[in-house]
């Protein structure tokens, strides 16, 4: 696997969405199929406990290092649903998820391992389809994400609304 | 002890802990998944944009949001009782707004056994305080 690569990291965390506002790919120009750019990035235990805390989710295997331990999990896990941050943070703020004015319009995934503190995480992801329906335009993301042994953390789809 | 997952039956239902919805929470949620979409910050955006047909007048919450609390709902319910939340599929149909309280809700639609494991099929959805639908969804659970 390759190294992180910090520039394009750095730049996942940029929160002016508008800066690329009309260089990112349109509908028309997604290809379905092609893989789009990403970076791993490694889980803090406080990027976990951050994101368990917003989602108002204090449960101990998140939080408590002994109950984790003593746990079948032998150790702290980060909530399934890591992936809301994981899909951001995988991605350079030139990727057409950005887009403002982008639509999620539904979700499907399926659960295998907890991805844990300390663990690389790896995405790949495409456009897997795209459809007009109802005047919109519509993409199916196809996400897959890994760790560092490269096992199965979640994998699954999206269904967006383009803004364009 | 009696196994859990026999005492599950088709109807069951399981309500989870609700949310109140504010522009705090929702610039929260951005902060922890980088998601900072206009559709969630700029109100003024979103006062001027039409999309299609749709205009929603102000900022809206994440689906994903409503996403991780559905997920959490499950996974509360079905770790004390031996299960694991394998999956959820949902349908975002209506957006929440900043002072609106959300509610998920669960209910037992169908039991089936695999070669290895046993599994629960529930039907997913997630209310206004006022009843409005805001996700609806399945979702699968894992049991040895």
């Amino acid at each position: 696997m390759s190294e992180p690569n910090e520039d394009l990291q750095m730049k996942s965390q940029q929160k002016d969405f508008w800066e690329l506002w009309g260089k990112r790919k349109t509908w028309d120009e997604i290809q379905p199929g092609e893989l789009r750019p990403t970076v791993p990035v490694t889980l803090s235990k406080e990027m976990i406990q951050r994101y368990a805390r917003a989602i108002g989710d204090l449960n101990p295997l998140y939080f408590d290092e002994e109950y984790a331990k003593s746990s079948p999990y032998k150790g702290l896990i980060s909530p399934p649903t890591i992936h809301s941050y994981l899909m951001f943070a995988c991605t350079p703020i030139e990727d057409w998820m950005r887009e403002p004015g982008t639509i999620n319009a539904g979700q499907s995934w399926y659960y295998n391992i907890p991805a844990r503190p300390g663990d690389t995480i790896r995405l790949v992801c495409r456009a897997l389809d795209k459809y007009i329906k109802k005047d919109r335009l519509f993409i199916i993301h196809d996400n897959v994400f890994y760790n560092q042994n490269n096992e199965v953390v979640c994998s699954g789809r999206g269904w967006t609304i383009r803004p364009r | 002890m009696k196994d859990p997952y026999e005492s599950i039956e088709v109807g069951d239902e399981i309500n989870g802990s609700e949310m109140k919805i504010d522009q705090e929470k929702i610039a929260e949620f951005a902060e922890v998944t980088l998601d900072y979409n206009p559709l969630h910050l700029d109100d003024k955006f979103m006062q001027n944009t039409s999309f299609g047909k749709t205009k929603y007048g102000g900022i809206i919450g994440h689906g994903l949001l409503n996403y991780g609390v559905i997920v959490r709902m499950m996974t509360d319910w079905l770790w004390p009782r031996g299960g694991i939340h394998r999956r959820l599929q949902t349908k975002h149909v209506k957006p929440v707004y900043p002072g609106d309280t959300i509610l998920p809700v669960a209910t037992v639609v169908e039991k089936k056994s695999t070669k290895s494991k046993r599994w629960v099929n529930f039907k997913i959805e997630l209310k206004k305080q006022n009843g409005e639908l805001v996700v609806v969804g399945e979702s699968l659970a894992e049991f040895p």
